[in-house]
């Protein structure tokens, strides 16, 4: 712990990119001071949303040190060591279960999903977390979350050519939708994540090959299941004419019950959470890349069936056109485990519009400033792939510091 | 149409020839100046040779195909312009949604598992069905076979009872009426059966009997079993090895609060060299062979 204090703050400034900057500094043990979070809003500092965030990472490391200034527009982090769920360290029978307040509930589970699963393969231990409480949703958001379907089946399978791939699991163990304002959503979804590797493999990806077969969920929360049938019956009517190989599966549950919300009344009583639809659509390619969208009824209502299902099947167009190997909601987590892995260059091809957007081009700078190693970027050589780039990502050699001595 | 069906006539043989001659690609071809120049030709190559051989007709094909068409030209009925397609005559408008529809709406069931699990779904995973193993190609191989293999059951059965066969036939014994003889062999062949599907002992093995029958009986067949093998080895006949029972080999039950080690006998505890040895031996020389066996 000694040499930790002599460790240099690295200083970052703002709100945004914060999870990332969190994770890269929790995966590469190095303490970093955030400064000027929303200083000039009327709500100065972290949003709550973030801050249990940090919780989360909290009770998923050990000898984490975090730091707040009085008006929390600043915050200092010293990470710890990644336990997983370790008996003794919050975990109550190997699984820790985390609330998210209703306060959280701007985002969507994924939100604390994606970081989750990026820091459970460096774990000591296996990971096992339950996300729950009043703000946990389970559907896409309009903030631009994904929905847990989507992380399951578009986010979670990338983690293979990663050499990562044994018992891992994502339960949707209730469903919920977003919930109009000074409502709850009350979701519920298990995290499982057993494979802990010493160095994730290095990845070549450059040919994105021909999308080969489209699946797809489509969930209605607490409604009724024909808004289900409806969505596909649209969504296949616009992508069966590229892909036969189309099949959404309809998922119809019921809302939700959030206990001790009950009315003045009847103060123990059960309330029923958030209610909706949305549809999940995954396109997978020859070369197992993989294309994701994602839509969800909001919570004000008024939009029918068809207009979602006709807006997911074009997203997901719209995505597959971007080009690359690797989409922009799964590109945070390959490029980041590319640059946690053995010291040898990785290749990953982008899409020219994946590659820059603000997040990813953020991350390669982040990246930098924590290893001290940038990307290299090339076009891809053949005429008929003018749009992508190819990123060069050099591991960090250093990997899992809880699996060094085992 | 059967009575239109008769029997082929007779052909002789100069109708034969005729005929040939009249399908020859020359005569059925054109009737025009060509033609009588050839036959001109032939009728002089003939007499000087030997007759012709006629190649079988050939142009003949193509001229088939031409009548079909030309009836449809004379008709002033030019067929549905492109414009009124679905249009008919009646005004009806006719849509056609074969086309249009979807092949199939939900996946199958194994799929949906797959896909729906907590886990996420593998790339690898084949989205199609498993194309159906190919149809036996001959099917009377199949049921030869089948035959064949009813065919050894029963040959087997029946050498399996063969013994009981000579004299007592099931059947025969059946109808002779309820004689002794017949009621054993009976019995006797109920036992092979039951004892070839699958039970443990016969049941003519007698349960309970005096310990001195038992003991006759088993020293019996023991000294017969002896006596064989002995009568065998004489003759240089080599006989299936002995079956030795084998006596369990697992730790000796002792009784509740009895000592775990020596004989305890008539009041006294009785060690052995080899307990002896167990009890005083230093670990070290013992556990050479052995690593890591916890003392």
């Amino acid at each position: 712990m000694a040499d930790e204090t002599v460790q240099t703050l690295l200083q970052f400034e703002g709100h945004r990119h914060l999870t990332t900057r969190l994770l890269l500094s929790t995966l590469t043990g190095r303490p970093i001071r955030i400064t000027k979070i929303r200083p000039s809003s009327t709500r100065p500092g972290l949003t709550p949303y973030e801050t249990n965030f940090i919780r989360l990472l909290d009770s998923i490391t050990n000898g984490a040190q975090i730091q707040f200034s009085m008006t929390g527009t600043t915050l200092v982090y010293r990470p710890g060591l990644i336990t997983g769920s370790a008996e003794g360290l919050g975990a109550m029978g190997g699984v820790i279960r985390h609330e998210i307040p209703r306060e959280c509930s701007r985002r969507g589970a994924s939100w604390w999903l994606i970081p989750l699963a990026l820091l459970a393969p460096f774990a000591k231990d296996k990971l096992n977390v339950v996300l729950h409480g009043e703000g946990c949703i389970t559907s896409s958001t309009p903030a631009g979350d994904v929905s847990v379907d989507s992380v399951r089946t578009a986010i979670l399978p990338l983690y293979k050519s990663f050499g990562i791939e044994r018992s891992i699991e994502l339960r949707v163990l209730k469903r919920s939708c977003v919930p109009a304002q000074g409502k709850s959503a009350g979701g519920e979804v298990q995290l499982v994540f057993g494979h802990q590797v010493r160095l994730p493999k290095t990845l070549h990806v450059m040919n994105k090959g021909r999308v080969k077969k489209i699946r797809g969920v489509a969930y209605a929360v607490g409604v009724s299941g024909s808004n289900n049938a409806r969505m596909i019956e649209t969504a296949r009517g616009v992508l069966n004419k590229f892909v036969p190989d189309t099949y959404i599966f309809s998922d119809v549950s019921k809302a939700p019950l959030i206990s001790g919300l009950g009315s003045k009344s009847d103060p123990n009583g059960k309330m029923k959470g958030a209610v909706g639809f949305g549809l999940s659509l995954v396109a997978e390619s020859s070369t197992d890349c993989i294309y994701s969208a994602d839509v969800a009824s909001p919570p004000q209502g008024g939009v029918t069936p068809e207009d979602l299902g006709k807006q997911c099947a074009y997203q997901l167009l719209e995505k597959i056109s971007a080009g690359g190997c690797v989409e922009i909601t799964s590109a945070t987590t390959v490029l980041l485990l590319m640059a946690m892995g053995s010291e040898d260059v990785g290749r990953v091809c982008l899409g020219r519009d994946v590659l820059g957007t603000e997040e990813i081009v953020q991350l390669g700078r982040d990246v930098k400033v924590f290893t001290g190693a940038a990307w290299g970027f090339r076009s891809k050589g053949t005429a008929d792939a003018e749009d992508e780039i190819v990123v060069s990502v050099v591991g960090r050699g250093v990997g899992n510091v809880g699996r060094k001595v085992a | 149409m059967a009575p239109a069906l008769g029997k082929r006539k007779r052909i002789t043989r100069e109708e034969l020839e005729q005929s040939s001659r009249a399908s020859s690609p020359c005569s059925v071809s054109q009737n025009s100046d060509g033609e009588d120049m050839q036959a001109r030709f032939r009728r002089a190559f003939e007499a000087k040779f030997a007759p012709l051989k006629i190649e079988p007709v050939r142009a003949e094909i193509q001229k088939v195909e031409e009548p079909a068409e030309e009836p449809e030209e004379d008709t002033d009925w030019s067929g549905i312009s492109s414009e009124d397609e679905n249009e008919t005559s009646n005004g009806v408008q006719v849509f056609d949604h074969t086309a249009t529809e979807l092949p199939r709406t939900k996946g199958s069931k194994s799929e949906y598992r797959a896909f729906m699990s907590a886990k996420p779904p593998s790339l690898a995973a084949t989205t199609t069905a498993k194309p159906k193993a190919a149809p036996k190609y001959v099917k009377e191989d199949d049921t030869v076979e089948a035959a064949h293999m009813k065919n050894d059951l029963e040959l087997q059965k029946l050498l399996r009872e063969s013994t009981l066969l000579s004299s007592n036939a099931p059947t025969y014994s059946t109808r002779t009426g309820n004689t002794r003889e017949s009621n054993d062999a009976r019995h006797k062949l109920t036992d092979l059966h039951v004892q070839s599907l699958g039970a443990k002992k016969s049941i003519f093995t007698q349960k309970s009997m005096p310990m001195s029958h038992r003991k006759g009986i088993s020293a019996k067949t023991k000294m017969r079993d002896y006596k064989r093998r002995v009568e065998a080895k004489e003759n240089g006949i080599t006989l299936e090895k002995e079956q030795k029972v084998r006596k369990s080999v697992g730790k000796r039950d002792r009784g509740v609060g009895a000592p775990s080690v020596g004989k305890f006998k008539g009041g006294t505890l009785t060690l052995s060299k080899k307990d002896l040895r167990g009890l005083t031996s230093s670990a070290g020389d013992k556990s050479k062979g052995k690593k890591g066996r916890r003392r």
